[in-house]
């Protein structure tokens, strides 16, 4: 029997109770969303590794903690918030969301690499990608969190505003300066 | 901040173009990461499994005490019904001879001549005041009726020959038999005082007030008041002022609860942060593990209580 079908909330129930396919697909199914949405606040991929297992290993140990009345992202999002807060103010204290910069471009140079494109393709990839890093990098800590936790975690501004500890105006404003500047680095490769 | 919203919405393209781009990105987490999660799940699972470990969780919990609550209740009714045989001849019965009964109650008897009064079965003066007075034949009728009454021999008894015999064996009860008080022999140390005025005034109430301090304990052990149990309760309400008093008072602060959870743990469960240091400031052992073996550390790191779980490890917790 396949999980496509099944709610994360579904899945979060059987792995519960023991299910450990259940842990498995919803894995899978967060693993990309999460995975970008710390990699790019944090900029750095060892980092963002060692939170990506932080916050997986919350989920399995808490699995019996989570309410069902709340939806999983928002639950999962807010651990992988709570963490990287964590890791930043207590492991790192030198370094802020603000200051964080990006290092290698990961995500350019594999593009480059990959056989299966071919020259035009990769230098469109590698110019989009190189873009879009520079767009987010742009962006303040905070609109940055903002936007990719509606963009990755589908959540909506009341709950980016909880999830922030921020009020509800202030999330929006966040929101749509970050689609601002955006836009305006994208607009060329649109 | 220059969180100030623009002056209008623009057509909202941006997530698309986001995602467009994002669906070309094949950065990854490492492999490593990977099978480290997918193992930890398992292993997660596999302890609940094989522990019934979600305790921590209100459903969970529920469900836990479900499982405790019967030999609970149980345990509680059984220990009512056994303070209450105990305690009811004590208040029935001024003489509640059972609670004598104990080789460790009966006095001694170094005096071999006094055979008529050590042979004289406690059990048996209990049912039969008469019988109490025919068999302690060298006593003083009065004596032995103002006894029998439990009320303080009159004062002026005559002194007689016959008296003189119980008041050697008074003479001979130290204060540890007279601490050891029953009913055999507070009819000879009752005989005794009868032949003295002044003295049997003072000696009649202390056979009675020898009898309280065996009774005490299982008094207070009826009693709600339980010096531990309010430890936990203030370590899991965070009142750290009664906290702190109880401590001070040297109320044991490794005391279980029925689920084997010390306060320390119950404070960490509830999040009781100054609770914690508190009890871990006056020396919890901060690896006391629950029935289930769960351990605070455990139980501070899957509620997210990071304070918490860095006093514990602080203290050692592993």
């Amino acid at each position: 029997m396949t999980d496509e079908g099944k709610s994360d909330e579904a899945l979060m129930g059987r792995y519960a109770r023991g299910d450990v396919a259940a842990f498995e697909s919803l894995y899978r199914r967060h693993e990309m969303r999460i995975w970008r949405y710390l990699e790019r606040n944090v900029g750095n991929r060892a980092t963002a590794d060692e939170l990506m297992q932080e916050v997986w290993f919350a989920v399995a140990r808490d699995a019996s903690r989570y309410a069902p009345s709340a939806r999983f992202t928002t639950w999962l999002f807010t651990i992988a918030h709570n963490r990287m807060i964590d890791s930043i103010r207590t492991s790192r204290p030198q370094m802020s969301l603000e200051t964080l910069g990006y290092e290698a471009p990961s995500v350019v140079e594999p593009l480059t690499s990959d056989p299966n494109s071919g020259p035009l393709a990769a230098a469109v990839a590698r110019d989009q990608a190189k873009a879009l890093i520079q767009a987010i990098e742009q962006l303040s800590a905070e609109q940055r969190e903002a936007f990719l936790l509606q963009v990755e975690g589908d959540l909506s501004v009341e709950e980016i505003a909880a999830i922030t500890h921020s009020s509800f105006e202030t999330t929006k404003s966040r929101l749509r300066y970050a689609r601002t500047k955006l836009r305006e680095q994208l607009k060329e490769y649109a | 901040m220059n969180d100030v919203p623009p002056s209008q919405d623009e057509p909202d393209d941006v997530d698309d173009r986001y995602r467009r781009a994002s669906a070309l990105d094949p950065s990854r987490p490492s492999e490593s990461v990977r099978r480290a999660v997918l193992s930890y799940a398992a292993q997660q699972a596999a302890q609940r499994a094989a522990k019934r470990v979600p305790t921590k969780l209100a459903a969970d919990r529920r469900a836990a005490n479900r499982a405790w609550w019967p030999p609970a209740i149980f345990g509680t009714l059984a220990a009512a019904a056994l303070a209450g045989l105990l305690l009811t001849p004590v208040f029935l019965s001024p003489r509640a001879p059972r609670m004598t009964a104990s080789p460790l109650a009966r006095p001694s008897p170094p005096n071999a001549a006094a055979p008529p009064l050590s042979a004289a079965p406690a059990i048996d003066r209990s049912r039969d005041v008469s019988a109490e007075t025919s068999s302690a034949d060298t006593l003083s009728a009065p004596a032995a009726r103002t006894t029998a009454a439990g009320a303080a021999p009159a004062a002026g008894a005559p002194r007689s020959e016959t008296a003189a015999k119980p008041r050697a064996l008074a003479g001979n009860a130290t204060p540890q038999t007279i601490n050891n008080f029953s009913p055999s022999n507070e009819v000879r140390l009752a005989g005794a005082a009868a032949t003295e005025a002044p003295a049997a005034q003072a000696a009649a109430p202390r056979p009675r007030a020898a009898f309280i301090p065996r009774a005490a304990p299982m008094l207070q052990a009826g009693r709600p008041v339980d010096p531990a149990a309010a430890l936990r309760r203030a370590a899991e309400s965070g009142d750290v002022p009664g906290l702190q008093t109880l401590l001070d008072d040297a109320v044991d602060i490794e005391a279980r609860d029925s689920s084997g959870r010390t306060a320390l743990m119950l404070a960490t469960l509830r999040g009781q942060t100054q609770a914690v240091d508190a009890l871990l400031a006056h020396g919890a052992d901060p690896n006391a593990a629950d029935a289930q073996g769960t351990t605070p550390l455990q139980v501070a790191l899957a509620g997210d209580q990071r304070a918490i779980a860095a006093a514990l490890r602080r203290a050692g917790a592993r």
